[in-house]
């Protein structure tokens, strides 16, 4: 049974292993937003390779985020395919009736380079942590507490649910549903979703039974709480500097003297 | 693929999809019962893995939103799961973008919301045997057909040069409305028959 390897790398040793969590949120946040909020792309090449740098240290291996990456891929991948040819500008190269036009090809890198960096840095900032750390965090952030009870039992069911489904999946394919069209009929599968949504309610009822003849109330209780030391303020403060000094860049066009070499 | 990535958006958009997603997300969590947390979160557990189920549709693959779905079973409570699934999908498997979760939320979101009052209305006013067949039919197709208008829009109003990108978003999402329409339907008269009390009509 696949389970989506939530937590997987989350007791590994790196700097952001050890960042305190409420911390590591929103300077990671606020680089994040300020790098969605850049328009340069010799700046955003830039934050980029910082976001690179900033993977590598977390020490989440190359493969797991190759894995992720498909996602993004598909995403980038259309965007540099469609936008070249449909937003209208100066001509670049032409190809029998279709143009490439550079306004296309310029927006389409922009968007890519944000779209890549965010990506990246998702994981230094979520995989370093326990997912369970996440929601406590959350729960400090005074977020609304029937949301943070909802996060938490998401996080529970989406196992009960993905269990359910995989279960239903191979008693359906062992009865040979599906054999000689190899596509499952759609009515068949729709009897299967709906027998996993009931399966699934009936076992999560039992779970908060459970929960709450053990006491649950709603609040998160972990053994750890939080504590901010001097090395995360540095941290943080560092990361919140450097995302100020991307649009620094920008605004005073120091890179604006390599225009003149045509990049 | 009606999730919008970071980068694209103007600023603008983003940060109006977060303050409405705000606004209805309070109202919403205000509406809704603690006792009904269980089933919601159920619900945005299935949302969140069947957009992790893939279709292959010829070269490429599509996977199932199940928007309406949400709305047939939860009502207003619809909202909040769509939300929480974005969220997730967005912070666990960097499905989505960080910066779009207010306006991804609100273009799958708000289509819940309106196929709860299709699936409401056809259950109370017709009689008909398989209403509950035909309600679900309308709520899953009409939601993911909103989906795409309203991220069609949401892109729009970015700029028009990205109407590109909008071609091939309806494209790919055209056997998307096909498959949920018949799935939810078959799923809507699936739980008539074995649990009618997960459905949001037959509660009250």
């Amino acid at each position: 049974m696949t389970h989506f390897d939530i937590d997987k790398y989350a007791y590994l040793k790196s700097p952001f292993h050890s960042f305190d969590p409420r911390a590591k949120i929103i300077c990671f946040l606020f680089l994040i937003f300020s790098i969605v909020l850049l328009n340069d792309i010799k700046v955003l090449v830039i934050a980029l390779i910082s976001t690179i740098i900033l993977t590598f240290l977390s020490k989440i291996p190359l493969l797991f985020i190759l894995k992720r990456f498909k996602w993004v891929a598909l995403f980038i991948f259309a965007v540099l395919i469609v936008l070249p040819f449909t937003v209208p500008g100066k001509t670049v190269l032409s190809f029998g009736f279709l143009y490439v036009y550079q306004e296309g090809i310029l927006l389409a890198c922009l968007i890519s380079l944000k779209a890549f960096s965010v990506m990246l840095l998702i994981f230094p900032m979520l995989s370093t942590m326990k997912f369970v750390t996440f929601i406590k965090t959350l729960e400090h952030f005074k977020l609304p507490k029937k949301l943070v009870q909802m996060i938490s039992f998401v996080y529970r069911y989406v196992f009960v649910v993905s269990n359910e489904f995989q279960r239903a999946l191979r008693s359906v394919s062992s009865r040979n549903v599906g054999k000689k069209s190899r596509i499952l009929h759609l009515h068949v599968l729709s009897n299967v979703i709906g027998m996993t949504l009931v399966r699934s309610y009936e076992r999560g009822e039992r779970i908060r039974t459970a929960m709450l003849s053990r006491g649950y109330n709603g609040d998160m209780k972990t053994l750890h709480s939080f504590k901010m030391t001097k090395k995360d303020a540095i941290k943080c403060s560092l990361i919140i500097i450097w995302s100020l000094s991307l649009h620094v860049i920008v605004l005073t066009k120091i890179l604006d003297v390599y225009d003149t070499y045509g990049i | 693929m009606v999730h919008i990535a970071d980068g694209i958006l103007a600023p603008e958009i983003w940060i109006l999809g977060f303050i409405l997603t705000g606004f209805l997300l309070a109202y919403t969590l205000s509406k809704i019962k603690t006792e009904e947390i269980p089933k919601i979160s159920l619900v945005a557990s299935a949302v969140f893995v069947a957009s992790l189920l893939h279709i292959p549709i010829g070269p490429s693959s599509v996977h199932l939103i199940f928007a309406g779905l949400a709305g047939i079973l939860l009502g207003l409570g619809a909202f909040p799961a769509v939300f929480l699934a974005v969220l997730l999908q967005a912070f666990l498997f960097q499905h989505g973008g960080v910066t779009t979760i207010g306006i991804n939320s609100l273009t799958m979101g708000l289509p819940a919301l309106i196929s709860y009052g299709i699936f409401t209305v056809v259950i109370k006013k017709t009689s008909w045997k398989q209403r509950y067949v035909l309600g679900g039919s309308l709520a899953g197709g009409t939601a993911i057909f909103l989906a795409v208008l309203f991220t069609s829009i949401a892109l729009m109003l970015t700029g028009a040069e990205l109407i590109g990108l909008i071609v091939i978003l309806v494209a790919a999402h055209i056997p998307v409305i096909v498959i949920e329409t018949i799935l939810v339907g078959g799923i809507a008269g699936f739980l008539k028959r074995v649990k009618p009390e997960m459905l949001v009509v037959v509660k009250k």
